[in-house]
């Protein structure tokens, strides 16, 4: 008999032997068992006697449906003095757990575990819990914006205060930005997630839940990112969703605000966990405006990054695109020679839009002649529009838009300055 | 009952030891920062955290873990300019230190234990703020291994690499302060099987993993980079774990003292047995303590508190019997009763005292119904500390029926030891999976000398005497004394230098432990030039400690010893020669000596002994 993961046994090798329960392994040529100590440890399979001494008694198959708590305690009371807020889940860190295949960290819970796993939040307001998708957020595409942004529509229509989003941190900007374009929300919808997984007594899943479920309750009705606003526990940052940009590959407050002050902030370390706006920061209050959702967009989008040296074959593939978004150099410009097949694919019926890469600041191409034979080729410039946010929108506008190009030019949901006033 | 003699074998002792070294490696465990302490002053940002408790990978919460965690503390860290995102717990690990790997192989193989083929790197949960991340990061190694004792072999079960933690700076109003310099610096666990008899034998076995340690030249040296925990258990008594112990010189009273404290507990417990003893249930006592003289009584119940009391039956005289030097049942009951916040706890084998009055103590029998056979213990402090202490009291009395109770103990300075917590139960681990497994290769670390070989060897082949080579081995600055004779320095002279010269300064109040390692070599460099005498070396070390930015060249100018080449000496001796005319033409180079060390003064130390010796004897040869 093959013992396998979850057995109890007995490994032999040279003069040591190791008793305990047998674990899966992340390759072929190790066994690893969890010594009653608790430590794991591998030995070599061709060198080690096994001899298995009792089946099953771990369940170490599947950490997420093992735990037998999971089914209880779903029954959660109502209180008609508490506000309802939705928590919409579609995985990444903020609720996941340690892959014994994989060896990585991955999305295990659905929105109710994340009450389970987040006990602060118990008393804040009354829950419900729905899952558009399991997913890490780097496989998200518009398919699921689409399918979330139906899913916070219909939560806000069945009563919901406040919508909490969890999300993966890696493409939560994109998501966000989907969101503000296609929904007219009288609510809060809020983004939040974790930089350090669930798994760790140190992850910002639990102040960043909070801070969300609070800022969910707020006045203010937009489409939010609520993340850390340092690298300690004291409070997190309010960004609009079409502003934020993930700044930082690891660090809890990596998520920030460009060319502005962040919309408002929770306080988390007082003790009392408190939601306040910036001074003279005009956002839309609740109830200010009628559901609405908009929620095509068109996936034949594009968004390129020019640098020095590029080849010009990396724009071949953009024929027959709906939208290009440009990510150019400084005030927004491409290598002189491209400009030629930049205006091939305006000809052909792409609207094509010039961001900067410089992330701050706004673009303008009436300064140099290459900005100027551009404008000339037909290449729409986004203004201060974040690259990324800029993507999203074209997908929207190219779906919804009487004038694709001209909206691109206007201020759609707060991605687009009037003037750039100097913040810090 | 302190100067009674054991039978440890009658008695059935069983020990083990757990030993924590510091690694000495350049940087630390999962990071590139550097492994230097620092002083809390020099934090240059603060970083406030909270923990919660997490699951497993088998779903399962850490009890010990769940309850630290009921009261919601805060952390704070202190981060220096030396501290990186990883310390932080902003940043993912890197991988495990080659360095640190191949020291830690090293000791394997002088424990003669076998590495394990594939080493998994778990986190152990640990919330009580000492790791930002919540968990200490440990790597089981080595497993079944032993060393060698006078009174036979000392198994040794396994040994981790592990991070060592962050150290606690203070408590503040919210929770503790802890500082990030220490946190991640590598560090070894050894653990050994429980095969001590003796507390000689536990001595002698801290003694030889402690060489062994050292042997590798790559082990921190100084306060607090070794720790030194031992467990006891006598046959009729329990596992105890004790905590702490500094200094290996402890070793052996700690073991003896914990025989006998479980000894005596295990009498305290026949008697007990005999006599019937039962503890009752705890009493609000107050009134008996009205308008008391006692000022520890009057003022909890100025503040508002209350006296909380519990009778033990047939408990009298036992309460306050010794079980260890200046240590009772009753302080038992009182470290029981300070881990629920309490002062302390009175008991009426040490009263009347304290200010409780004879005419207070017979009250108090009658308002707990205790009569002559029996004791009663009382704790005074707000009500809510009074009742949890009282209650803890009783707990452990009831216990003290029973024999010795298993728990974690903490070693006092005197060989002593006080009560602590209960021992931990299983802890739990699970898989670090930012950093992937490793397949150590022992066979590509070399096994280093022992210290003491390497004392032989500097006796045999450096012709130093016996003692010096083993001060030399077996003191801090061996691997630097290796670095010095590699570099050409006389080995004689090298040893005496780092031993005997630098503790001569240090008694003169001369800061040397600021001496750095690059300092000293600059110093050697200099003597093998013959940019500096040996005499003036004593000059230049103290110019150096008490201004470590000069570099040695500096230091020597500064001490005003540079540059004395051999004319300057024949000057000097022709002056001195010259001046003593007289003498060297009545006694020839009978004269020498004198002169000699008239001319060693003028020079001041600014030359080479040898130097000047040839040269006065020439001019004296001239002149006679």
């Amino acid at each position: 008999m093959t013992p396998s993961p979850g057995d109890r046994v007995r490994l032999t090798r040279a003069d040591v032997t190791n008793e305990g329960v047998l674990m899966p392994s992340s390759d072929e040529t190790h066994l690893v068992v969890k010594l009653d100590g608790g430590y794991n440890v591998g030995v070599d399979r061709s060198d080690a006697e096994v001899e298995l001494l009792e089946r099953g008694v771990r369940d170490v198959g599947d950490p997420g449906d093992g735990d037998d708590e999971a089914d209880e305690g779903s029954e959660i009371d109502f209180d008609d003095n508490l506000p309802t807020v939705a928590l919409v889940s579609t995985g990444g860190t903020i609720a996941s757990t340690v892959d014994y295949r994989t060896g990585a960290v991955t999305a295990q819970f659905d929105a109710e575990d994340v009450l389970r796993a987040v006990p602060e939040l118990a008393g804040r307001a009354n829950y419900r819990g729905r899952v558009v998708t399991n997913i890490l957020s780097e496989n998200m595409d518009p398919e699921v914006w689409r399918e979330l942004a139906e899913t916070v529509r219909e939560e806000i229509e069945a009563g919901a205060d406040g919508v909490v989003v969890m999300h993966g941190t890696d493409t939560m900007q994109f998501s966000a930005s989907a969101l503000s374009f296609v929904l007219d929300t009288p609510v809060p919808v809020v983004f939040t997630g974790s930089q350090r997984s669930a798994d760790r007594p140190s992850s910002d899943n639990v102040m960043n839940a909070v801070c969300a479920v609070e800022a969910a309750k707020s006045d203010c009705a937009e489409v939010m990112v609520c993340m850390h606003g340092s690298p300690s526990d004291d409070y997190c940052a309010l960004h609009r969703g079409t502003r934020v940009r993930k700044n930082h590959t690891s660090r809890r407050d990596a998520f920030e605000t460009v060319g502005a002050a962040p919309l408002g902030r929770v306080d988390y370390g007082t003790g009392e966990v408190t939601v306040s706006f910036a001074d003279g920061k005009e956002y839309a209050e609740r109830g200010g405006t009628e559901l609405a959702l908009a929620a095509e967009l068109d996936p034949e989008v594009e968004l390129v990054k020019f640098t020095p040296g590029m080849d010009p074959a990396a724009l071949d593939y953009l024929s027959g695109k709906d939208g290009v978004v440009v990510e150019g150099t400084g005030l927004g410009h491409v290598h002189t020679d491209l400009i030629p097949r930049l205006s091939e694919l305006v000809d052909d019926g792409a609207t094509v839009v010039m961001t900067s890469q410089c992330i701050e600041g706004r673009v303008c191409d009436r300064v140099y002649d290459t900005g100027r034979d551009l404008l000339d080729a037909g290449v729409v410039e986004a203004g201060d529009t974040l690259p990324g946010t800029a993507k999203v929108k074209l997908m929207w506008a190219l779906a919804n838009a009487e004038e694709p190009a001209d909206a691109m030019g206007r201020n759609l949901a707060g991605e687009l300055t009037d003037e750039s006033a100097p913040w810090t | 009952m302190t100067d009674r003699e054991y039978d440890y074998e009658e008695l059935g002792l069983v020990a083990g030891l757990e030993i924590h070294q510091q690694l000495d490696t350049a940087t630390k465990l999962f990071c590139g920062s550097p492994t230097t302490l620092r002083e809390p002053e020099e934090a240059e940002r603060t970083i406030t955290r909270y923990l919660h408790p997490t699951k497993s990978e088998l779903g399962e919460v850490d009890e010990a873990a769940l309850e630290e965690s009921q009261v919601e503390r805060e952390f704070e860290y202190l981060a220096y300019d030396t501290t990186c995102l990883v310390e932080e717990d902003d940043e993912p690990p890197a991988e495990l230190d080659a360095e640190a790997l191949d020291v830690a192989m090293q000791i394997a193989d002088l424990l003669d234990l076998t590495v394990v083929d594939e080493a998994q790197v778990m986190r152990k949960i640990v919330i009580d703020g000492s790791n930002t991340s919540g968990f200490q990061r440990s790597v089981l190694l080595g497993q079944e291994g032993s060393i060698e004792t006078d009174d036979g072999s000392v198994g040794i079960e396994d040994m981790m690499l592990e991070e060592e933690s962050a150290k606690r700076v203070e408590e503040t109003d919210e929770g503790v302060r802890y500082s990030l310099d220490r946190l991640g610096i590598p560090l070894v666990e050894i653990g050994t099987s429980p095969d001590v008899r003796s507390p000689e034998q536990a001595r002698e076995a801290a003694e030889r993993i402690g060489m062994l340690l050292r042997s590798t030249g790559k082990v921190k040296r100084g306060l607090g980079t070794i720790r030194q925990d031992v467990n006891v258990s006598i046959a009729e008594g329990a596992r105890v774990e004790i905590k702490g112990v500094q200094a290996l010189d402890d070793i052996d009273d700690i073991v003896a003292t914990e025989v006998g404290r479980q000894a005596e507990l295990v009498e305290v417990a026949d008697e007990l047995r005999e006599r019937d003893a039962a503890v009752d249930d705890p009493v609000d006592a107050s009134e008996v303590f009205e308008g008391t003289d006692s000022g520890v009584i009057a003022g909890a119940l100025d503040d508002g508190g209350c006296v909380m009391a519990v009778g033990l039956e047939g408990f009298d005289g036992l309460v306050g019997r010794e079980i260890a030097p200046d240590r009772r049942l009753g302080t038992e009951l009182s470290d029981h009763a300070k881990r629920h916040g309490a002062g302390g706890v009175f008991h009426t084998d040490e009263l009347p005292a304290y200010g409780v009055t004879d005419a207070e103590v017979a009250e108090l029998r009658e308002a707990v119904g205790a009569g002559d056979d029996d004791a009663v213990a009382l704790v005074a402090d707000s009500t809510e500390v009074a009742e949890a202490a009282i209650e803890a009291v009783a707990e452990r009395a009831a216990t003290a029926v029973e024999g010795v109770p298993e728990e974690t103990r903490g070693a006092n300075d005197d060989g002593t030891t006080r009560y602590l917590r209960p021992l931990p139960g299983a802890a739990r681990l699970y898989p670090e999976t930012d950093v992937p497994p490793v397949e150590p290769d022992p066979s590509a670390v070399e096994t280093p000398e022992l210290l003491t070989e390497k004392a032989e060897r500097y006796a045999d082949e450096y012709g130093l005497d016996a003692g010096l080579a083993e001060q030399v081995a077996y003191g801090r600055r061996m691997p630097l004394f290796e670095a010095v004779v590699a570099d050409g320095t006389d080995p004689t002279f090298a040893a005496t230098t780092l031993e005997s010269t630098v503790t001569e300064l240090r008694r003169d109040g001369v800061a040397v432990e600021r001496l750095t390692d690059d300092q000293f070599r600059g110093v050697f460099a200099l003597v093998a030039s013959g940019d500096l005498a040996k005499e003036g070396v004593n000059e230049v070390l103290t110019v150096l400690a008490e201004e470590p930015e000069l570099s040695p060249e500096e230091a020597v100018e500064e001490a005003g010893l540079a540059g004395v080449d051999d004319e300057a000496v024949r000057e000097a001796v022709a002056e001195v020669v010259e001046r003593n005319a007289d003498q060297v033409e009545q006694q020839g180079m009978g004269a020498f000596s004198a002169l000699m060390g008239e001319a060693m003064d003028a020079l001041r130390g600014k030359a080479d002994g040898e130097v000047v010796s040839d040269a006065l004897r020439e001019e004296i040869g001239e002149r006679s």
